[in-house]
């Protein structure tokens, strides 16, 4: 037995809509998954964040309800209903119980068609979004390096834009700039909608015709992404976090998208080299050295290209060799390659583990619109097995060139005590030095920028 | 479903679901930092670790490499009152889990290589999760002075120089007292006949001999005469609140009303304090909450983000005042008709994947002493009063039976003094 895409209806309504339809019923709930392509592609360069404000506004007051009105009759009757950006969709995520399924098509159609945008809901949102930046900076550093790594390799491309806005870009948005993003980049063309769990599936076909079915498309398709282009040598970005106890590091560069044909080798060679506990990474850093509590690597793959990175992190004093050990296993993936054991042995544990994300109607309602955001096809899972099980160490190999980085050829950042680490990671190359508590996630005065247009 | 109790003791509970072809494994062990002592706080966490490290049929890392190589998954973690251990894993490989998990009760080894190493790793987890974590440096603090007489005023991580200074001989103490099959629960759930996970589970686990019960906590901590309160200057942006009131033990059977009075305090962005001190006065940037559901009277904790700037004696005054209106008034119909609709639909939430059900059930056995009351949980819920509620409101958010956490940027004047320490660096 394995995992299969579940039975569903796949409706497109006259103006561009997709509809997905996924009945499923263990539990009397329901779940919706609004995917908006666009996101952050759709952001003016100079001022990221305002997909993440706009998304945050949608429960912010729409139709008849002002915010309050809205969060009470979503949360009064056990819902949730979650807006947020990602680089190239917005997606508007919520559970209801069963009963309450009217209810919930009738919220979601007031959110994305008939949004308040109220002035002051936007500035109290984009302060409070602000405050929460500083607030992680505070907490975990380490849940932003990935911001700050995209900032430093991507450059210019939208990719290195903080999506959810920095503490300057934030401070800079006002309301015209999300109504002109509301009028340019929400509509109709732009919208996959899928509705999994206990649901009536006749009745939501035709009240999502009924809602959505007038609502016009979009003046333009969201801009185009060109493949960005990868960092040749080492370039090292050291944001000073005084007092810390430890170094966080990330280590990227440009790796493959979302189409990549090789993906179930991708995840087997990622799975044995960063991807879980026994993995060449942890095994060194955590498990040999005790140096760290982890190591992990995965790739962010978009529509173009994203980007690879591993991170991990190490007391102060031994920031210089959690980074050695750290790339030195990266150079060892490409130098001694896989054998056949540790291939299979990935390829049990994928398959093992695969299914434990594709269990619920919530699970599948993300799924569904994944695949539909991407042009994924209904293969994208039912043929992952055969895939997986045809993986050699050819193939192998062969991900290892393509989309791995070679150690000599990688972004570094370094989120520690700059006084105390500046010397160790000087040695890896330039340094482009910043502070934690810089309003930005780049530093201006980053050179190099392989993107710049 | 079926339960069996072991002749050694061990509690066996399956759950079949036939969703997808996997399995979800919690194994209870009524073990945590409440079972420890001044000078080894620390020890059920750094023992968690262990149980990853090698037993006398197999050497260190082969657990983890066995049960990966036949696609299984796994983690553990560790609180004030148990130790829990989980895997994920294809229903095939069932054979092999139970025979990994049996395997390390029964023969677990020490290597003293690998006891240096694993402190080292436990090292980095305390830095990433309290040194430089503004959030785990307060409420270990809080928590610390919450608890005169009892161990919950441990931190579960542990200080320190107990970290620095484990011994062989107390990790093997540890082992011999708590790791007994008799202080076990074992929950299932998923792809598996019931009939079979139990006849697997006798045959691992039954032959490991029932020991002597440990020893119970007999701490009592004393009723808290009087508000606590605690400052830390830390180097950072944002303010930090953390109130913790004393609140009753997780079997206590006005526990569905605790949880309601949280829900209508803090979750969503309809709650009470969210709307107050988040969305009208702006004073607090996001309210949290959460009940230390344990097996003896533990804290109901808030905790306010402010915005940088923010005075937190201002907002600990509106907060205070919030709070003084939900113990004398309780809260509207409505509002508990909320609490009651979003704790459903989390339990419904929950029971949707076989991680969930296989952590409820456990989770009902160990803290509630019998997991069919988890079945009962959606008519407790209903059950709920607004007078019960209020009631409890009362009982609990008094001021005398709190400790208060405040940690301000270190340049900040707030709760002005002369003192400048103590900071992150070098901790």
């Amino acid at each position: 037995m394995t995992v299969r895409v579940p039975a569903h209806e796949r409706l497109s309504l006259g103006n561009g809509v997709a509809l997905v339809l996924v009945p499923r019923r263990d539990v009397p709930l329901i779940a919706f998954n609004a995917v908006l392509r666009g996101g952050g592609l759709g952001d003016p360069p100079q001022r990221p964040g305002v997909a993440s404000l706009l998304a945050g506004l949608l429960e912010k007051g729409a139709g008849e309800r002002n915010a309050y009105a809205f969060a009470d009759v979503v949360e009064g009757v056990g819902g949730s209903f979650g807006a947020g950006a990602g680089p190239e969709a917005i997606t508007v995520r919520g559970q209801f119980l069963a009963r309450d399924q009217q209810l919930m098509l009738e919220l979601l159609a007031d959110a994305l068609l008939r949004p308040l945008l109220d002035g002051e809901e936007l500035e109290e949102l984009a302060a409070r979004h602000i405050e929460l930046i500083k607030a992680a900076k505070d907490s975990d550093p380490a849940e932003l390096i990935g911001t700050y790594g995209r900032g430093f390799l991507f450059g210019s491309h939208p990719y290195g834009r903080p999506v959810f806005g920095s503490e300057a870009s934030l401070a800079a948005i006002d309301r015209e700039d999300v109504r002109r993003y509301y009028e340019g980049q929400f509509g109709a063309e732009r919208l996959i909608l899928v509705l999994a769990g206990d649901i009536d599936a006749d009745l939501l076909a035709r009240m999502a015709a009924d809602s959505f079915s007038r609502w016009p498309r979009t003046p333009a398709p969201p801009p185009a992404l060109a493949r960005p282009r990868a960092l040749a040598g080492r370039r090292v970005l050291l944001v000073d976090f005084p007092g810390s106890a430890q170094t966080y590091f990330w280590i990227g560069n440009v790796g493959v998208d979302r189409r990549y044909p090789r993906r179930a080798a991708l995840d087997l060679v990622n799975t044995l080299f960063g991807g879980r506990f026994t993995s060449l990474l942890n095994t060194e850093l955590r498990i040999k050295s005790g140096l760290s509590y982890g190591a992990r690597s995965g790739f962010a793959r978009g529509t173009v290209a994203g980007e690879f990175s591993l991170r991990s992190f190490a007391q102060t004093e031994n920031t210089g060799q959690a980074l050695d050990l750290a790339l030195r296993t990266l150079a060892r993936l490409r130098q001694e390659g896989l054998t056949r054991e540790m291939l299979d042995s990935a390829r049990a544990y994928t398959l093992g583990q695969y299914p434990l994300g594709l269990e619920t109607a919530a699970d599948w309602a993300g799924m569904l619109g994944e695949i539909e955001l991407y042009g994924l096809g209904r293969g994208y899972i039912d043929d992952y097995p055969a895939q997986l099980a045809a993986v050699g160490l050819a193939e192998a190999q062969a991900v290892i060139e393509e989309a791995f980085p070679r150690a000599d050829s990688v972004a570094i950042v370094a989120i520690g005590d700059a006084a105390r680490i500046r010397g160790a990671v000087g040695e890896y190359g330039p340094v482009s030095q910043m502070t934690l508590t810089d309003p930005e996630f780049s530093a201006p005065w980053t050179s190099g920028d392989e993107n710049r247009p | 479903m079926r339960a069996a109790t072991l002749a050694n003791g061990m509690r066996v509970i399956v759950w079949p679901v036939r969703n997808i072809p996997n399995i979800a494994l919690y194994n209870w062990v009524r073990a945590g930092s409440r079972n420890e002592a001044p000078g080894a706080t620390g020890l059920a966490h750094f023992f968690e670790h262990m149980m990853f490290n090698g037993t006398s049929r197999h050497p260190p890392g082969e657990f983890d490499r066995m049960m990966e190589a036949e696609g299984g998954a796994n983690n553990a973690f560790t609180s004030d009152d148990v130790t829990v251990y989980q895997d994920w894993f294809p229903a095939n490989a069932l054979e092999l889990v139970l025979d990994l998990e049996s395997d390390r009760v029964a023969h677990l080894a020490f290597t003293p290589a690998v006891i240096e190493s694993e402190r080292g790793v436990v090292a980095s987890e305390r830095r990433l999760r309290v040194e430089d974590n503004s959030h785990g440096l307060l409420a270990e603090q809080v928590q610390a002075t919450a608890f005169v007489a009892h161990p919950y005023r441990f931190p579960t991580i542990g200080w320190p120089a107990d970290i620095r200074s484990w011994r062989l001989e107390d990790l093997q103490a540890f082992y011999r007292t708590y790791y007994a099959p008799n202080n076990l629960t074992l929950a299932l759930a998923g792809d598996v006949d019931p009939e079979r996970a139990i006849a697997l589970a006798r045959r691992f686990f039954e032959p490991i001999p029932a020991q002597a019960p440990p020893p119970p906590v007999r701490a009592v901590e004393p009723e808290q005469l009087c508000e606590r309160r605690v400052l830390i200057r830390r180097q950072a942006q944002t303010p930090l609140l953390q109130c913790a009131y004393k609140a009753p033990r997780a079997a206590d059977p006005r526990g569905p009303a605790v949880n309601l009075l949280l829900s209508a305090l803090v979750e969503g962005d309809a709650s009470r304090l969210h709307r107050a001190l988040v969305e009208d006065r702006q004073l607090a940037i996001e309210v949290s909450g959460h009940w230390q559901e344990g097996f003896d009277p533990g804290l109901l904790w808030l905790s306010l983000m402010l915005p940088e700037g923010g005075d937190p004696e201002e907002a600990r005054a509106a907060l205070d005042a919030e709070l003084a209106a939900v113990a004398a008034d309780g809260v509207t119909e409505a509002e508990l008709e909320r609490a009651r609709n979003l704790a459903t639909v989390g339990l419904w939430k929950k029971l949707a994947a076989i991680d969930g059900k296989a952590q409820l059930l456990g989770e009902y056995e160990v803290f509630h002493g019998d997991w069919p009351q988890l079945f009962d949980a959606p008519e407790r819920i209903a059950a709920v009063s607004a007078e019960e509620l209020r009631a409890v409101a009362a009982e609990i958010l008094d001021v005398r039976r709190r400790t208060l956490g405040v940690l301000v940027p270190s340049g900040d004047a707030a709760g002005a003094g002369p003192d400048t320490g103590p900071q992150s660096s070098g901790a």
